[in-house]
């Protein structure tokens, strides 16, 4: 037990680096902004309460939102992608259920599961973030196409974090 | 009660999500319009540090630009010496002027933390109020104007910058005289735009854009940009001015902090007006 709280909080500390010292400086242009931190929420595990879920959530996004001067955004954001979670994975769930030993990365659940889900969720929390931080209807089109091609990269990044950082499973032979 | 219990357990998820969303957004709102405090801002003790540390990294990669810059500068103002200056008229020249008198201090900072790619951005630099900065006081780059300070702690500050929406600082052309308001529509960190600009008198393209500096920030003329293009407003007897910044807020480390040391005695004076309504 203790452990898995270990792994978790190193994990929000090395995601919470890469995004406010890192990714918050890249520029890639075309209104692109780079989030890796919604995968720390993806990854808490399964069987935990929804409330203790858009609480962590709230404050990993506060604290990011502190760091990065957007003041409450990247909170509103994440709480939302909190409040998502048990819905989209309930929707996508395994025949037999979730195993509550097994983490929600892409190694454990497979590529399709990981694409699905964490896919929409993440298209979900860049709309919410940059339909807050433009707000203004007149500007949709704008805000479609820097949530399109954020999310894409997004994507990808977390893809690689994982690749990285996390163990992989041994293949029985 | 009972049914109001049972309501409360049915959509208790809904309703914390209610409550989350309500505490983030009016941060979001509330911030937007004017700072409450320094701590939920990257000014605050633990992250301005970490900043600092991050800055003391990285502030090497710049180095050779910010010399250029410096250099170039120093080159402009070492020209507009009065020991560089031909006396044409032996009589009159004087070096020691007694009529001028110091109205504007310039403290130099580094910025330690900038974005350029949000729809608001913010600056923050290694200054603050134990080095005499106030909120209020303008801030100047190497080409042009940065922005105003938004908030202060005891060693450092944020900037809001020309890259926010609602930056409006007084900007005049300086051929004609005409002024307005510069504003940013959160796109291109290149450009911003003037309005106030009455249609009525042609904007030359490529003439200067400068400070009118009628709110004290700023003293006036300091360079902000360069008209680009201007395009009519329809329905309105204004011009739509791009500006081109002269700053590249993409690139900048260095700023001044403009102090106006008679700015209380130009609020005090204003205050006196008569109410315009």
């Amino acid at each position: 037990m203790n452990t898995t709280i270990l792994t978790h909080i190193i994990r929000l500390v090395l995601l919470f680096i890469l995004q406010v010292f890192i990714l918050n400086y890249l520029e890639v242009g075309y209104g692109i902004q780079m989030m890796i931190y919604p995968l720390f929420i993806l990854l808490l595990p399964v069987e935990l309460n929804v409330f203790y879920l858009m609480l962590i959530a709230f404050g990993f996004g506060g604290l990011i939102d502190i760091f990065s001067d957007t003041f409450g955004m990247h909170a509103s954001a994440a709480v939302i992608f909190a409040y998502f979670r048990p819905i989209i994975f309930k929707l996508f769930a395994p025949r037999d259920g979730y195993d509550i030993l097994m983490e929600t990365n892409m190694f454990q659940m497979g590529f399709g599961w990981f694409l699905r889900t964490f896919g929409i969720l993440i298209l979900i929390h860049h709309l919410w973030f940059f339909l807050l931080m433009i707000f203004r209807v007149s500007e949709i089109l704008y805000i479609l196409q820097m949530t399109g091609l954020s999310a894409v990269l997004s994507f990808i990044l977390c893809i690689l974090f994982q690749q990285l950082f996390l163990r992989k499973p041994k293949k029985e032979a | 009660m009972r049914n109001f219990l049972a309501f409360l357990r049915q959509f208790r998820v809904i309703l914390f999500l209610a409550l989350l969303q309500g505490i983030a957004l009016t941060w979001y709102f509330t911030f937007l319009q004017y700072p409450r405090s320094q701590y939920l801002t990257s000014a605050n003790a633990v992250s301005g540090t970490m900043y600092k540390w991050q800055h003391e990294i990285t502030e090497f990669v710049h180095l050779k630009q910010n010399n250029d810059w410096l250099q170039k500068k120093v080159a402009r103002l070492e020209a507009k010496q009065v020991k560089n200056l031909l006396k044409i008229d032996r009589e009159n020249v004087k070096i020691n002027d007694t009529l001028y008198k110091v109205q504007y201090v310039y403290t130099p900072a580094e910025i330690i933390r900038s974005t350029h790619t949000m729809r608001n951005n913010y600056f923050t630099i290694n200054i603050g109020a134990e080095q005499g900065v106030e909120v209020g006081m303008g801030v100047f780059g190497v080409n042009g104007v940065v922005g105003t300070i938004h908030n202060v702690s005891d060693h450092m500050a944020t900037v809001k910058t020309c890259l926010t929406e609602n930056i409006n600082i007084a900007a005049m052309i300086e051929e004609s005289g005409e002024h307005g308001f510069l504003k940013w529509d959160g796109k291109n960190a290149r450009k911003g735009s003037l309005t106030g600009i009455s249609n009525d008198r042609k904007v030359k393209k490529w003439s200067n854009v400068i400070t009118r500096g009628s709110a004290g920030t700023f003293p006036r003329g300091l360079p902000i940009g360069k008209v680009q293009k201007t395009k009519a407003i329809e329905g309105k007897p204004l011009w739509d001015v791009t500006v081109l910044f002269a700053e590249d807020y993409r690139r900048i480390q260095r700023v001044f902090v403009i102090k106006n040391l008679l700015r209380n005695e130009q609020l005090d004076l204003e205050a006196k007006n008569p109410d315009p309504k």
